[in-house]
């Protein structure tokens, strides 16, 4: 099912959070929205769900306003929130109140159970699950209602290193077999990348880029959009470089420069050299088999062209409504 | 000693032998402060839910009357009301005064503020996503009232147990808007006030014990149905 936002402006009180001209999910596709914090991110979720009503233009879900749409969404919000009750209870109540049989809620929450590895947490008090086993259930919630477009805020959000790179791996078969249309929040890059194909980048509230992952990636419109995208920002004589993560290496190459050594940091799996070049602090990740310089050394580091792209025009200011401020 | 003694040993022969006074008193007791309770309720709840859920600039100042008004004295309430029913006051027409519904009216004074305050109490406890977790799943407005009623039950019954515990043990607002009126507006407590005057301890005691039985009674079914889990 296909979302849509149509000139869409959204502001708590006077101030404008969101500013969407026009923004299209496609339908089947997994779309990351990628943003630092208070980028607009969760409130353009909200937008989706119904749960929040644009001060100006359209917001559609499957064609319909998202008011006659609620029963095509599922919602998993960042903070697990149940009922109390055990967690079966919980995932029964949500499967009812979209009005299903009680032999196709008993196999939907059998399957949805099995799938997140909730299965054996189901008679337990919903509300006093840990932290990774809330998400879980919370996800079990969503995607057991197989809804046509599903939503997710931060669904890696309350697991332990070890629980997020199970879930990093598990969720987008988890996505494949139970959801459509589906998108989620996250602020991480590689996150972002690894669940899904698309991304919507946003920064104060405004999309500053959209479209296939590795399109985003490879060609961040502005020096703020590359930073957040991990990008080192160099200043040179033709403008400002970005060098795409990874991409600096030690040696001559494409893009050189020199940097003086400041600081050695051992990361065990690699050295982490940190110097100044052409008035920047920038830092390279030099393999462990290579003898890192030590402070004071001049080095010479560069990268592929392919990963380096150059900003020579300024990036676009914001543009603010003389009446409301942008967003903080 | 020997006194007391005695008034209860009189007091649990009033009770055996099913004194009709004692009874119609205590009948008319459950009916007045049951009346008060159940229109608070019907009042309260939804104010209370409004204050705990709605944000507005007068909400601060609207929760700092209602918690005042849970300390009114039950005699001011009385005195409030009698002013207002009392044949020459603004609603003597209606000839309220030294009726069971003056003390109804009374007593929903005492008890809707305490009934306010825990309402809103116990809607602020609730997860602030609960409401949105409910319209997303497609609960209609009805449903999602009754479904965060359950989940606030121990704050809501509390409401009602404090209500009732209130008025079901005043004197003063029955005693001015009353009249404790013997057949007609006599209560347990007005009779309480009464017997004790007249030095018939035994009754008094009685009195006071069918009081207190109510009250437990009442407050135990409450408590019973407040702890239980729902599955």
């Amino acid at each position: 099912m296909e979302a849509r936002f149509d000139g869409v402006e959204f502001a708590y009180g006077e101030q404008l959070v969101l500013d969407v001209p026009d923004l299209r999910f496609a339908e089947g596709r997994v779309t990351a929205l990628l943003g630092p914090n208070g980028s607009g991110k969760t409130t353009l979720l909200r937008l989706l769900a119904g749960l929040e009503r644009p001060l100006a233009g359209r917001v559609l879900v499957g064609g319909k306003p998202t008011t006659a749409a609620r029963s095509s969404v599922a919602y998993a919000f960042q903070e697990a929130v149940f009922l109390s009750g055990s967690l079966r209870a919980n995932l029964d109540l949500a499967l009812r109140l979209r009005g299903l049989s009680p032999d196709e809620r008993r196999s939907r929450l059998a399957e949805a159970a099995t799938a997140c590895g909730v299965v054996n947490l189901l008679d337990r008090p919903a509300n006093r699950l840990s932290g990774g086993e809330a998400q879980r259930a919370n996800l079990a919630r969503a995607l057991s209602l197989r809804a046509p477009l599903t939503l997710l805020d931060e669904p890696l959000a309350g697991f332990d290193e070890r629980g997020r790179g199970q879930m990093l791996e598990e969720l987008p078969a988890l996505l494949r077999r139970f959801a459509g249309t589906t998108v989620l929040v996250t602020h991480d890059r590689d996150e972002a990348l690894r669940l899904a194909g698309d991304l919507v980048l946003l920064r104060e509230g405004r999309v500053r880029a959209s479209g296939p992952g590795r399109d985003v990636f490879a060609a961040p419109p502005d020096p703020e959009t590359a930073a957040f995208l991990g990008y080192t920002l160099i200043p040179t004589d033709a403008g400002l470089a970005g060098v795409a993560p990874g991409g600096l290496r030690p040696g001559p190459g494409d893009f050189m420069l020199t940097l003086q050594v400041e600081e050695v940091v051992d990361l065990v799996t690699n050295v982490e050299v940190v110097g100044r070049g052409n008035g920047e602090r920038i830092a390279v990740a030099f393999p462990p088999d290579l003898p890192p310089p030590g402070p004071g050394e001049r080095v010479t580091v560069s990268a592929p062209t392919e990963m380096v792209v150059t900003f020579t025009e300024p990036p676009p200011e914001p543009v603010d409504r003389p009446s409301r401020a942008s967003v903080a | 000693m020997e006194a007391i003694w005695e008034g209860l040993v009189e007091a649990f022969r009033l009770i055996g032998r099913g004194d009709g006074e004692l009874f119609s008193i205590a009948g008319r007791s459950l009916l007045v402060s049951g009346s008060a309770t159940a229109l608070a309720m019907l009042v309260g709840v939804p104010l209370g839910y409004l204050l705990g859920r709605a944000r507005f600039p007068a909400r601060t100042l609207i929760l700092a009357a209602v918690g005042t008004g849970m300390g009114m004295p039950p005699v001011v309430a009385g005195l409030v009301i009698w002013l207002l029913l009392v044949r020459s006051g603004p609603f003597g027409g209606f000839e309220l005064i030294y009726t069971k519904q003056a003390m109804v009216i009374a007593q929903f004074l005492i008890a809707t503020p305490l009934v306010i305050a825990f309402t809103a109490a116990s809607i602020q406890a609730l997860p602030p996503r609960l409401p949105d977790l409910l319209a997303v799943l497609g609960a209609g407005k009805l449903r999602t009232l009754w479904l965060l009623a359950r989940e606030a039950r121990l704050g809501l019954l509390a409401a009602v147990m404090a209500g009732f515990g209130a008025v079901v043990s005043e004197v003063g607002a029955s005693m001015a808007v009353g009249g404790n009126l013997a057949g007609d507006t006599r209560v347990l407590t007005t009779a309480i006030v009464t017997e004790t005057s007249r030095a018939d301890t035994e009754r008094a005691i009685a009195y006071g014990l069918v009081l207190l039985a109510m009250a437990f009674a009442i407050v135990a079914v409450l408590t019973v149905v407040q702890q239980r889990s729902p599955r």
